[in-house]
């Protein structure tokens, strides 16, 4: 039965007749209707980023509003966007969350990492606890922040109480605004860096350690000769991805500050938010999204421009 | 349900690299024939594109004087037998082997009845609801020829299906194989870089290297008369003697050779067309004694013994340096730095010129 | 002597790391056990004292009351709605396409896959304007599909699943090759099965960031009845501060995030791959 199908089937193809289509056989050639896999995927990839990337930046030099696309300005848009006083505090204002946040980030998490590598029960359950907070989304993160930060109900308020002080006002002041928001950011986040530097600690073959063991080496030795540059790929990939993630930030500010008090903690991601979407100014948006794009993308070459030195050493 | 496989003046190109140059051969109905050679010499490379992994970039491939090097794989009525195994892991063992029956149609009832079959045949008939990641090496093994089986196919391909095994594995399963392939008519190709297994398994051995094939011929053909200096080399063990040699002319029934030594050796290769000159002498071990009481043509130094229990190999240092590795008897006296006296047997003698053509003895003298 | 100072300054330094952990331990949880404190108590006992938060009674009166309020219902339905649609089509595109470029030749394949790598490189906030535009005079704000589909132009996907089907041996393909299994039998029966720690990785990833996405949903989905849980949440923290019902809104930020915190519980291993997983890249 089986042979008489294979026959068959075999005997549809004559040779004279195969001989001309030789590219069947061959299972490695290079056709056309394999791509049909990936036009679904690609599909989307261009309608929902390749072109509005493109479009964006052909944006970014027109006027733009919800009545629809003007006509060309040049670098009107960016000229404007730099005269805005607002829009250069709120690229200053990011860049000082990311100086408040990033290296707290990865010292925080590099510390939770080699204090609960071990293969304890207890150690298990505080890296799933300091870990939680990663899973929950920005409004409930600000929202648990914002109860512990506001006067008379919140949590600071209250121990401060227990003081007969009062609380200094996180939110509604300008000196401590963006330190509360880094505050309730690097709760949010200290989980991630800490699982990357765990997978790092983990992959660091045990048997150097008991080799330094019997070198007399002493534990502060141990964790600068042989640690530390184990993990120094590691701690340069925590610090970019850092770097990028808090470049963007948006919810927390917008929902524990709005930004304020008087633009204080008004992050570029805010910016053109209220610019684009509540002032309508397309292009100007567009302009400053490409501004963000542009310092990110310094940020992703800066990984790859020092990944690929310590490749070569 | 066997196929006779015709491979004509076939090329194989990796871009710029030829891996197999304008190869032809002829591969009998129910024939067990195995490529032997080193790693990269493109043994497998012709083994997948018999089976239609590898496309032919010249030359063609027929299986009973039907063209198929441009069939689909599946549809060549082959079955191959990898060297990993492949099985699927997520299926079980009894749904491996249905699978490509499935694929072609076969009825529920046949299915079953094969695979069965396979299993009974191959001892894993207890087996057939696992999934591989539960077998043993052996037991993957037998799963993979059973997969194999019982697609009743014209043509088995095994491409080094025993490296993955451990050293008493692999003994028991080449003789299992060995009996396998009586029971199940059909043309085996075994690809393997293991001499053992080639002369065991083979009724025929290709012998391939550096993108040619050397010598084909029966496992015997290609240990008693090799056609090159490569394949001298590749088959037998432990490797054959070398040792440069002066032809000085014929004589009645075989030349005479001069050692390096001095030694003149009479051997049963015969003088004609043979010119005179520099050639290189090969000689197996057992055709080197060590002979009692000084009675033979040379002598040498003892370097290493290799006890083998039933014999013993003696590694010797003539005078003029050549090493030459002997054999003696199991119970051998020789020790360390011993000289001892040498007899070589001229009839087992082959002689190989500076194009590394060989020369052997007469046909039928050692058998 | 030395070696026994060396034991002492090994314990010392123990114990203040782990002062230090139980520290940091505290802060992480204090806010969260303050927020469950004040949605268990009664409005009018916070307004008079949050003290109180450490004395009895306590009421989960105001988790019922959020059983009254319909909205948070509906944005559940809403999260759950796209989360589910953008996992589902995330992991067959990827799929796709990750066997697609791990396995197959094609015309300009290798461009396209550095292509798409690129693309991970791309913030949202570049592409945002133009996609709001387009999405605009497509009409697709407001709707489900509008939610969804910006999604599926993930790269991190196909990077993924592109790595694992590489990952499985070629010998599987050929060995069904020579059984008769056609191109996408192949990829269905043989190889698909192989990849299903590959495929919660990707679901669970996905899901969680959907779940969690914030900017897109708040331009695309404006209107209340299409707010995800996240925008919804968000749009009742307004006027905070002067807010009678704090203990309410505390009980729907537990309510609210009580779901995906159980979904990390059970699915802790798979989450903490697929985050970092997705950091690495």
């Amino acid at each position: 039965m089986a042979e008489a199908l294979v026959s068959s089937q075999a005997s549809l193809s004559s040779p004279a007749l195969t001989a001309q289509r030789a590219p069947r056989a061959n299972i490695n050639a290079s056709q056309w209707r394999n791509a049909l896999f990936i036009a679904p995927y690609l599909f989307f990839f261009v309608t929902m980023l390749v072109f509005p990337l493109i479009w964006g930046i052909w944006l970014s030099f027109h006027k733009a509003d919800t009545f629809g696309v003007g006509k060309f300005v040049g670098l009107a848009n960016y000229a404007r966007l730099f005269g805005d006083k607002i829009f250069l505090q709120s690229v200053g204002n990011t860049f000082y969350f990311v100086l408040l946040t990033v290296p707290a980030l990865a010292l925080l998490g590099l510390f939770l990492a080699l204090a609960l590598n071990r293969q304890t029960r207890s150690a298990a359950f505080l890296r799933a606890a300091f870990f939680s907070s990663s899973v929950l989304s920005v409004t409930i993160v600000t929202l648990i922040w914002r109860i512990v930060f506001i006067p008379d109900f919140g949590l600071l308020a209250t121990i401060y109480g227990w003081f007969g002080a009062p609380a200094p006002a996180f939110l509604s002041s300008p000196d401590l605004s963006m330190i509360a928001i880094a505050i309730a950011t690097i709760w949010w986040c200290v989980g991630l860096p800490m699982m990357l530097f765990l997978s790092a600690l983990q992959q660091i073959p045990g048997e150097i350690y008991e080799a330094a063991a019997l070198d007399n080496a002493n534990r502060w030795q141990t964790f600068r000769s042989i640690t530390l540059p184990s993990i120094k790929r590691t701690f340069i990939l925590v610090l970019l991805i850092q770097v990028v993630m808090q470049f963007q930030l948006f919810g927390q500010a917008r929902l524990m500050t709005q930004g304020g008090p008087n633009n204080t903690s008004k992050p570029i991601v805010m910016y053109i938010y209220d610019v684009a979407f509540k002032r309508w100014d397309l292009g100007m948006g567009a302009a400053a999204s490409e501004v963000l794009f542009v310092l990110i993308l310094i940020a992703a070459m800066a990984q790859f421009v020092l990944t690929r030195r310590r490749g070569e050493n | 349900m066997t196929a006779h496989i015709e491979i004509r003046d076939v090329v194989k190109r990796f871009g710029a690299a030829t891996v197999i140059d304008h190869l032809s051969l002829s591969i009998d109905p129910n024939e067990f024939m195995v490529f032997l050679g080193p790693s990269g010499c493109g043994k497998s490379t012709l083994l997948r594109m018999i089976a239609g992994l590898e496309s032919v970039d010249e030359g063609t491939i027929s299986i009973n004087g039907q063209r198929i090097d441009n069939l689909p794989p599946g549809q060549r009525d082959i079955a191959m037998v990898f060297q990993s195994y492949a099985l699927y892991p997520h299926m079980t063992v009894a749904d491996n082997m249905a699978f490509g029956l499935r694929n072609i149609g076969v009825a529920a009832n046949v299915i079953s009845a094969r695979v069965a079959e396979a299993g009974r045949m191959l001892e894993i008939g207890h087996l057939l609801e696992r999934k591989p990641g539960q077998l043993s090496g052996g037991q993957r093994q037998r799963v993979a020829i059973g997969r194999a089986i019982v697609k009743e196919p014209k043509a088995f391909l095994f491409d080094e299906p025993l490296s993955n095994l451990d050293a008493a594995l692999r003994v028991r399963t080449r003789v299992e194989l060995a009996q396998l392939r009586h029971r199940v008519k059909s043309t085996m190709i075994f690809v393997t870089h293991d001499q053992i297994e080639a002369m065991t398994l083979a009724d025929r051995i290709v012998v391939m290297n550096n993108r040619k094939i050397e010598q084909i011929g029966t496992p015997m053909e290609i240990y008693s008369r090799p056609a090159t200096r490569f394949v001298a080399t590749f088959v037998g063990s432990p490797t054959m003697n070398f040792v440069p040699v002066r032809v000085a002319g014929g004589g009645a029934g075989g030349v005479t050779v001069t050692l390096g030594d001095g030694t003149s050796v009479k051997t049963a290769v015969p003088a004609m067309k043979l010119e005179p000159g520099e050639f290189t002498l090969g000689i197996r071990a057992e055709g080197v004694r060590v002979a009692p009481n000084g009675q033979g043509v040379t002598t040498g130094t003892v370097d290493v013994l290799e006890r083998l229990g039933d014999r013993t190999l003696v590694y010797t240092k003539l005078k003029d340096g050549s090493v030459v590795v002997a054999e003696d008897i199991g119970y051998s006296r020789v020790a360390v730095n011993d000289t001892v006296s040498l007899s070589i047997d001229g009839s087992r003698v082959h002689l190989f010129d500076g194009s590394d053509r060989a020369w052997h003895c007469e046909e039928g003298i050692n058998g | 002597m030395s070696r026994s100072t060396s034991i002492m300054g090994r314990e010392f330094g123990d114990r203040l790391v782990l002062a230090l952990v139980i520290v940091f331990a505290l802060i992480m949880l204090a806010p969260v056990l303050w927020v469950i404190g004040l949605s268990l108590k009664a409005n009018a006992e916070l307004m008079a004292d949050t003290n109180s938060v450490f004395r009895a009674p306590y009421t989960v009166m105001n988790y019922f009351n959020i059983l009254a309020n319909s909205s948070v219902f509906r944005w559940i339905l809403n999260s759950l709605i796209v989360s589910t649609g953008l996992t589902i089509g995330t992991l067959v595109l990827c799929s796709l396409a990750g066997y697609g470029f791990a396995r197959l030749n094609f015309p300009g394949r290798d461009i396209l896959f550095v292509a798409v790598l690129l693309g991970l490189a791309v913030p949202e906030q570049a592409v945002l304007i133009a996609r709001h535009q387009i999405f605009g005079i497509l009409k697709l704000h407001n709707t489900y599909q509008g939610l969804i589909l910006p999604g599926l132009s993930a790269p991190f996907g196909v990077f993924l699943m592109t790595q694992y089907f590489r990952a499985i041996p070629k010998e599987l393909d050929e060995a069904a090759l020579l059984d008769n299994a056609s191109r996408f039998k192949i990829f269905w029966k043989v190889l698909l099965p192989l990849t299903v720690p590959a495929q919660a990785t990707l679901g669970i990833f996905t899901f969680l960031w959907s779940w969690n996405d914030y900017f897109w949903p708040l331009i695309s989905g404006t209107k209340n009845t299409m707010f995800t849980l996240t925008v919804g949440m968000a749009s009742t923290q307004t006027n905070f501060a002067q807010s009678e019902g704090l203990g309410f809104l505390m009980a729907q930020a537990i309510f609210a995030g009580a779901p995906i915190l159980i979904l990390y519980l059970f699915f802790q291993k798979y989450i903490v791959t697929a985050v970092s997983g997705a950091a690495v890249r």
